[in-house]
């Protein structure tokens, strides 16, 4: 398609509509992919006559379903200048690049003067667009695993100092069912201790403790009816 | 007798108006937010009606609109099984 067509009636007023797409990129497509698709966008906005403003990668995401298979995509959202012819050859594109996995075009603005919006585009911004960002669930349940790991830490911790107050009476089949007890009682603890954090972790520490002491108590005190019947 | 001027205002006892995530005017209805626009969703994933949910007829549109839009860039499911 020439340049010298007829294009978009708001060419004819020497105005352009504002456009935004977001488009799905394979997952396995690596960031040199990204580059120079990136790179074929600038060309068609250059051909077509359209600028493009924006372009933002939100980054390998989890889809809510898979699509063709893949249960993950880069998202890529580009918002641009232009009028119809723009957007009809960026869509032709689209179908025919193999690593878009679906596109999505909305018009946001009408009739607007080209040079009263400056492009925020510039290197650094298109050298940012191609960075693939971690998948946000993903670095969720990575957050969730560290905070899960160090409340395992805590709880070992306070196993250990449970063990070393209790070291003088216990017998040795005692202790093995102190520990399940304690397990259970220190993880209740550090479920709260999550929720209001570190000023009162010492205060469920020294409670903890305390539950630990007693069910060594409660343990003893079966043991000696099951020795008297 | 309390209970039946209740139910004529068309709300029982004890239960209150939730608060809407759009009560705050700022806030924007967009296709590019899920996590505000589950809000609207059921938990298979239905599109709730207006009359459960308080918006205005406008805003409903533009939900139905904007939720729509998400489930075609796979932001949003169609179903939840």
């Amino acid at each position: 398609m020439s340049a010298t067509q007829v294009r978009s009636y708001s060419a004819l007023r020497n105005t352009m509509r504002e456009f935004e797409t977001t488009l799905i990129i394979r997952p396995d497509t690596n960031k040199d992919g990204i580059v120079t698709f990136v790179g074929r966008l600038r060309e068609v906005f250059e051909q077509n006559g359209g600028r493009m403003q924006k372009i933002d990668n939100w980054g390998l995401r989890t889809l809510a379903y898979p699509i063709n298979g893949n249960a993950k995509g880069i998202y890529l959202y580009v918002r641009y200048l232009g009028g119809s012819d723009t957007v009809k050859e960026l869509e032709r594109i689209l179908r025919i690049r193999e690593e878009i996995v679906r596109y999505l075009t909305v018009v946001i603005d009408g009739d607007i003067d080209p040079g009263a919006r400056p492009s925020d585009v510039d290197a650094e911004t298109l050298d940012a667009a191609s960075e693939i960002a971690p998948d946000p669930l993903e670095v969720a349940a990575a957050k969730a695993a560290e905070e899960a790991a160090a409340r395992a830490a805590e709880q070992e911790a306070e196993e250990a100092k449970a063990k070393q107050d209790e070291a003088g009476g216990a017998s040795d089949d005692a202790t093995s069912d102190d520990k399940a007890s304690a397990d259970k009682a220190s993880a209740d603890k550090a479920d709260k201790a999550s929720a209001d954090k570190a000023d009162k972790a010492s205060a469920d520490k020294a409670s903890a403790d305390k539950a630990s002491a007693e069910t060594t108590d409660k343990t003893e005190t079966d043991k000696t009816e099951e020795e008297q019947g | 007798m309390s209970d039946d001027s209740d139910d004529r205002d068309g709300r029982r006892p004890g239960r209150r108006k939730r608060v809407s995530p759009l009560a705050d005017p700022n806030v924007v209805i967009d296709y590019k937010n899920p996590q505000l626009l589950k809000h609207f969703l059921t938990d298979r994933g239905k599109i709730v009606p207006a009359r459960i949910t308080g918006v205005t007829a406008r805003q409903q549109r533009a939900i139905t609109k904007a939720i729509k839009r998400a489930r075609l860039l796979a932001l949003l499911p169609y179903t939840v099984q």
